[in-house]
């Protein structure tokens, strides 16, 4: 059997927009939701995510995953989107604020009591609270590892930020949403 | 490898949970059931918060209209397309503008040169002709003749003032001097 190789793999994945859609645009959607608190904006800006992605596919040189990329160009938007609005940042964002406790109801709750989910969800919520204490650096690399549980080196990459810089954010973020979210440790 | 004898601490756990972990810890971690719990304990909200966002953007991102994308998508090929047609558009007419003026000068210096060409052969197979029957010297003279008549010519065509050559009238000292070379 001819073994395709890995770049042209991408190329065609990236070719089809119906595909990259299906494939990552809830998980990008996550990202870029709690990245900015706001799920409308989130929502225009994954879209343009994809625009910008589709449309510049031909700058992709595949030494990173499709999701790593996608997640760079979001990444990119945002700051734009932060710059824009930096001093109304959050404030705004409440007008549209993201409410996962009816998607919370979605979850599968075989492995566990129906106390123990509810509990899961309380925590996510604390979770989701401690985010705006963040600053921006630390909630970007913060859900980069945890949302979408990239690795260090990776994260680096993609914010270009020394590796070393990008440790010391996550050991922030990580005391600073712990310190937020009650009965952890 | 070292293996690290006394329990993780929450820095070494919070090191191992964003993926930073020493290797002493990794392989304490893996022989150690408290610490396991710890961990487990530490990463709970975390793997939490992964999962209900997970639920609530796959939720949001079934309600998002892919035909959206789908036009965007085409109005940015009928952009490229008209952005080409139009680039093309002003380079054939740019080149066209170019090459309006260029060929037309081309051509009529073509024809003053070629007619120029011509004449001169004409003059010179006239007298070629006529002296095809007299002996080399002669020839010689009258292509001499004929050279001295141009230039007579020539200078009796051209405009005599100085001021029209480019040069200042004579002063009257000039004058004085060249009258009296003329003495």
């Amino acid at each position: 059997m001819s073994q395709v190789p890995a770049a042209g793999r991408v190329a065609s994945e990236l070719d089809d927009i119906d595909a990259l859609v299906r494939t990552y645009r809830a998980r990008l959607l996550r990202f870029v939701a709690f990245s900015i608190g706001d799920a409308d904006l989130a929502e225009s800006i994954t879209q343009d995510c994809f625009l910008k992605a589709y449309n510049g596919r031909a700058s992709f040189r595949g030494d990173c995953s499709v999701n790593t990329w996608l997640t760079s160009i979001a990444m990119n938007l945002i700051r734009d989107q932060q710059r824009l609005q930096k001093f109304r940042f959050w404030r705004q964002a409440r007008a549209t604020a993201i409410d996962i406790t009816d998607a919370a109801s979605f979850l599968p709750s075989n492995e566990s009591s129906p106390e123990t989910s509810i509990l899961a969800k309380e925590k996510a919520k604390q979770v989701q609270a401690a985010l705006e204490h963040l600053s921006p650096n630390q909630r970007t690399v913060f859900l980069m590892r945890f949302i979408e549980e990239m690795d260090l080196s990776e994260i680096a990459a993609t914010t270009r930020m020394p590796i070393n810089t990008v440790k010391t954010h996550l050991h922030r973020a990580l005391k600073s949403v712990r310190a937020q979210v009650g009965g952890v440790r | 490898m070292r293996i690290s004898a006394r329990h993780l601490n929450e820095d070494e756990l919070e090191s191992v949970l964003i993926g930073d972990a020493a290797p002493e810890h990794t392989a304490h971690l893996a022989a150690c059931e408290p610490c396991k719990a710890a961990l487990a304990e530490l990463e709970a909200p975390l793997a939490g918060f992964r999962a209900v966002t997970l639920a609530w953007s796959e939720r949001r991102s079934a309600t998002m209209p892919l035909r959206d994308l789908q036009a965007a998508q085409s109005r940015a090929a009928v952009a490229g397309r008209k952005r080409f047609a139009l680039s093309a558009g002003l380079a054939a007419a740019l080149a066209i503008g170019v090459a309006v003026p260029v060929l037309h000068y081309e051509a009529t210096h073509t024809d003053a040169a070629q007619s120029l060409p011509s004449a001169q052969a004409a003059a010179t197979t006239e007298t070629a002709s006529a002296a095809s029957e007299e002996s080399p010297q002669q020839q010689q003279i009258a292509r001499d003749n004929q050279m001295l008549r141009a230039i007579d010519q020539e200078l009796s065509s051209s405009v005599e003032s100085p001021a029209a050559l480019g040069l200042q009238e004579s002063t009257g000292r000039n004058r004085g001097y060249r009258s009296k070379m003329q003495d």
